[in-house]
């Protein structure tokens, strides 16, 4: 089957900012081609590795976020590498640039340049801040964004009952500020896409960061908005203007379930008699809290959850909530990452796929589509690219060059 | 040569059979690049978030609403003044059209079969088996428009075991393994995450999925069904740690705000002058190491031989963190964040709500928030999409170039305009419940 995006040819010159689109867009069944610097990209030194092996070919935050992409070797800013990139954005669809500030303009490459060499190039631009205003030139990681776009400020754990905080606000790992950013780059671009079908001419796209970060909080900013209501964080649930009842307990086997109540009508019925079937109701079956206007309110709401978590704390992670979950009871388990692909669901849904590494000798359990498509496939391989894995075939093949000029280039260090 | 800017999903209609956020929230972005997302409701069971404070209040009183805790015992329906005063609703479904639609009953189906006729995606995020017993499958939808794009995004999937299963944000982030990676280290509990995450992660799934169909749409005239899930788009985001389990037989383990993967130190979050300021560090590099001594007046400890290395600092970095926490805690956040930038040092302020809407000169800047008039409530500012285009016309507005829909508020728009349907047979449809 083709992918969605069969026919479209991407670049990518990215670091982590700019990553994780090119890798939606491989998946979605683009051709990417990264672009690295001779050596290789400084992603490749983001951790963990392969047996720890601190490697630019072992890393695996370099073998996820580039799944699926090919990639040569090549040193834009020197006359030759440039000409060759020019060649490049020629024939692309899109380029995503999540360079320096500046990189590419200093290569004479600005965006009227750019629609000179391919009018119908889709220019996607990430940079941390945006291209003016007054923190411009602000430096950031993923922790710096998360801070400054509010989520840090929404997560992390309850205050003390003099409503005092004893733990600073949390930034939820890992690289979530990229995910963001790259989930609302790739909407942007595969709009532009769409749109180009129809206007015939490109698109220059301008991305910041920290306003990509900043829109993906929730009920924070309408609370201020509406009500100038600060809203507080607190342990496993949103943060809001008063602290709510827990909904994260510990389970027999010292992990932790998350525990929601159903708010639709007959909600609360079906979980009294779930809970009565354990033998764990408490008194919540009494005439009292068959009325709603009976069961509101802040003791309740904390007497509720008591008597959930104590049914919880009977058994271990994985034992119950499916029986809920059967009734319309949204209970479940606060898994790790890795016990996701033993989990029948995914397995059913092909939700984690095999890939190879040839030069390894070795397969390994990936990530794979996000969504079942009944005409369409997510791309499956292959691995990420070894450093300039695709030079002969991009610069031979595809530009023309000969293996001596190649040769030439690579003494030079250019590719 | 002045050309007409143009929307990028021009003549892309769009029927929303979605709500709260993880569904609703993904027509809301495809309004923003231009398609025409007509959201169908019924008075019988709204939105919750129509439901949901903060509440626009009444130019003329004060807001009768005291901020409480989410009560997720049960809805209180009958406790809001009007269903199209919810602020948070207003921000989730700027952009689109809305009308009523009783799905329940048989000439609504048949309404909604016009409105499918006319249209080029269909999307919903009912429990699994609803449309079909409405008689409204794929197969349905698809002899009714032949490149349809039906998508459906039950919580967990349609396909697998778990068809039945509820989701909301909180489950996705903690099924998908997205809470537990988010916290102080054991025995500290999970810390999670502060709002629902997966529920704007399944928005932009919603939407992306939908706009890659459209693309191959565009490409092969083919329209297809689309299988979503909530959970799905998490685990994708968890893939470095299972490729460490898989790869090296490691378990996840959460190290707080310090920098897992890529020495740094310090790294985490210090405590201001002031309630609850916080601001965040990352130093990784020896430059910004030297640079933030600086800032600090080079004070004697910094000098020592156990932090003369980013090895080192790392090593030791509990101790460099009290004495990091002991500076900071005496310093005003704001002026903190500009010296340290100022110097080559990535830091920010922990921000709250009020100080990106009040405060951050950036976000102004960027105009992040856009102001759009709502039909009962005036205008307020919404959230604006943070892609700015060169040549599209792309924003939150929407072809509506409005805030949320009142409750019904298109119909004669939709109904008459786009369905032809008269007057009377609009009344008449009014009268017997169907819109």
């Amino acid at each position: 089957m083709d992918g969605f995006l069969f026919d479209v040819k991407v670049l990518e010159l990215a670091d982590e900012k700019g990553e994780f689109c090119g890798k939606l867009l491989a998946g979605a069944g683009a051709d990417v081609l990264k672009i690295e610097p001779p050596g290789g990209q400084a992603t490749r030194e983001i951790g963990p590795f392969y047996h720890d092996e601190v490697h630019p070919e072992r890393s695996l935050y370099f073998w996820h976020y580039n799944f699926g992409k090919r990639g040569i070797t090549l040193d834009i800013e020197s006359p030759p590498g440039t000409d060759l990139l020019k060649q490049l954005i020629a024939e692309a669809d899109v380029l995503i640039d999540a360079q320096p500030l500046g990189t590419l303009e200093k290569l004479g490459l600005d965006w009227n340049a750019l629609q000179a060499l391919n009018p119908r190039l889709i220019y996607v631009l990430l940079s941390p801040f945006g291209h003016s205003g007054p923190w411009r030139d602000y430096k950031a990681n993923d922790l710096v964004h998360l801070a400054l776009g509010g989520q840090m400020m929404c997560c992390g754990y309850s205050p003390s009952d003099d409503g005092s905080y004893d733990t600073p606000p949390i930034a939820p790992q890992m690289w979530h500020a990229y995910h963001i950013a790259g989930n609302q780059a790739f909407i942007a671009t595969v709009g532009a896409l769409i749109g180009r079908e129809m206007t015939e001419v490109g698109e220059m796209i301008e991305l910041p960061v920290h306003q990509a970060v900043s829109v993906c909080t929730e009920i924070d900013v309408p609370h201020w908005i509406y009500g100038q209501t600060p809203c507080y964080r607190q342990t496993g649930r949103h943060a809001q203007p008063a602290i709510g009842p827990e909904v994260q307990f510990p389970t027999k086997d010292g992990r932790y379930s998350i525990i929601l109540p159903n708010p639709f009508p007959g909600g609360y019925e079906t979980l009294v008699g779930f809970l009565e079937g354990k033998g764990k109701a408490g008194d919540l079956g009494e005439d009292t809290y068959k009325e709603l206007k009976n069961r509101r309110g802040r003791a309740f709401a904390e007497h509720f959850a008591d008597i959930q978590a104590a049914c919880v704390a009977d058994f271990d992670l994985e034992e119950i909530w499916h029986e809920a979950q059967e009734l319309g009871i949204p209970w479940s388990p606060i898994r790790l990452p890795e016990e996701n692909p033993d989990d029948v669901q995914w397995q059913t849904r092909a939700t984690f796929s095999q890939v190879e590494h040839p030069e390894l000798g070795e397969s390994y359990t990936y990530t794979g589509a996000p969504m079942l498509p009944n005409e369409c496939a997510w791309r499956q391989g292959p691995r990420a690219p070894l450093i300039g894995e695709h030079n002969r075939e991009v610069l031979c093949e595809q530009l023309g060059l000969s293996a001596e000029a190649v040769a030439d280039l690579q003494d030079k260090g250019i590719v | 040569m002045s050309v007409k800017k143009r929307r990028p999903l021009e003549g892309v209609r769009i029927a929303d059979l979605t709500w709260l956020l993880a569904g609703a929230g993904g027509p809301r972005l495809l309004a923003s690049l231009g398609a025409e997302v007509i959201r169908i409701e019924w008075r019988d069971r709204l939105d919750f978030l129509r439901y949901m404070p903060p509440f626009a209040s009444k130019r003329e009183e004060e807001s009768t609403e005291k901020a409480e805790a989410m009560d997720l015992t049960g809805l209180d329906t009958g406790k809001v003044q009007s269903v199209n005063r919810g602020g948070y609703f207003n921000d989730i479904n700027a952009g689109k059209y809305g009308i009523s639609l009783n799905m329940k009953a048989p000439q609504g189906r048949e309404l909604f079969k016009k409105l499918v006729a006319v249209s080029d995606v269909v999307v919903e995020a009912f429990t699994a088996e609803t449309m079909q017993k409405w008689g409204l499958g794929y197969d349905t939808l698809k002899a009714i428009k032949p490149d349809i794009i039906y998508m459906q995004q039950p919580g967990w999937g349609y396909k697998g075991p778990y068809v039945k299963y509820a989701s909301y944000g909180p489950i996705a982030q903690a099924v998908s393994g997205l809470t537990e990676q988010s916290g102080l280290p054991a025995p500290h509990p999970p810390a999670g995450w502060g709002f629902s995450y997966m529920d704007w992660s399944g928005a932009y799934y919603c939407a992306m999925t939908i706009l890659m169909a459209l693309y191959y749409k565009k490409r092969t005239g083919k329209g297809q069904y689309l299988d979503c899930s909530q959970v799905e788009p998490g685990i994708g985001m968890t893939g470095t740690a299972v490729l460490d389990h898989a790869v090296n037989g490691r378990h996840y383990q959460r190290t707080g705000n310090r920098s897992p993967y890529t020495p740094a130190a310090p790294h985490g979050a210090y405590p201001c002058a002031g309630d609850d300021r916080w601001i965040a560090i990352a130093v990784t590099s020896e430059e910004e190491w030297q640079a933030f001594v600086r800032i600090l007046g080079n004070p004697d400890w910094a000098a020592q031989d156990r932090f003369a290395s980013l090895a080192e600092r790392v090593k030791y970095q509990d101790e460099l963190d009290r004495l990091v926490n002991a500076w900071t805690q005496e310093q005003e956040p704001f002026g903190l964040q500009e010296r340290l930038q100022a110097a080559g040092v990535p830091a920010g302020v922990c921000q709250t709500a009020q100080d990106r809407i009040e405060r951050d000169p950036q976000l102004k800047h960027l105009n992040w928030l856009l102001p759009l008039e709502h039909t009962e409530i005036g205008t307020w500012p919404i959230k604006d999409i943070p892609f700015h285009f060169a040549n599209g016309q792309v924003s939150q507005g929407g072809p509506t170039e409005r805030a949320a829909p009142c409750y019904a508020e298109d119909n004669a728009y939709v109904y008459k305009e786009l369905l032809g349907l008269s007057q009377a047979e609009i009344e008449a449809f009014q009268d017997e419940g169907v819109i």
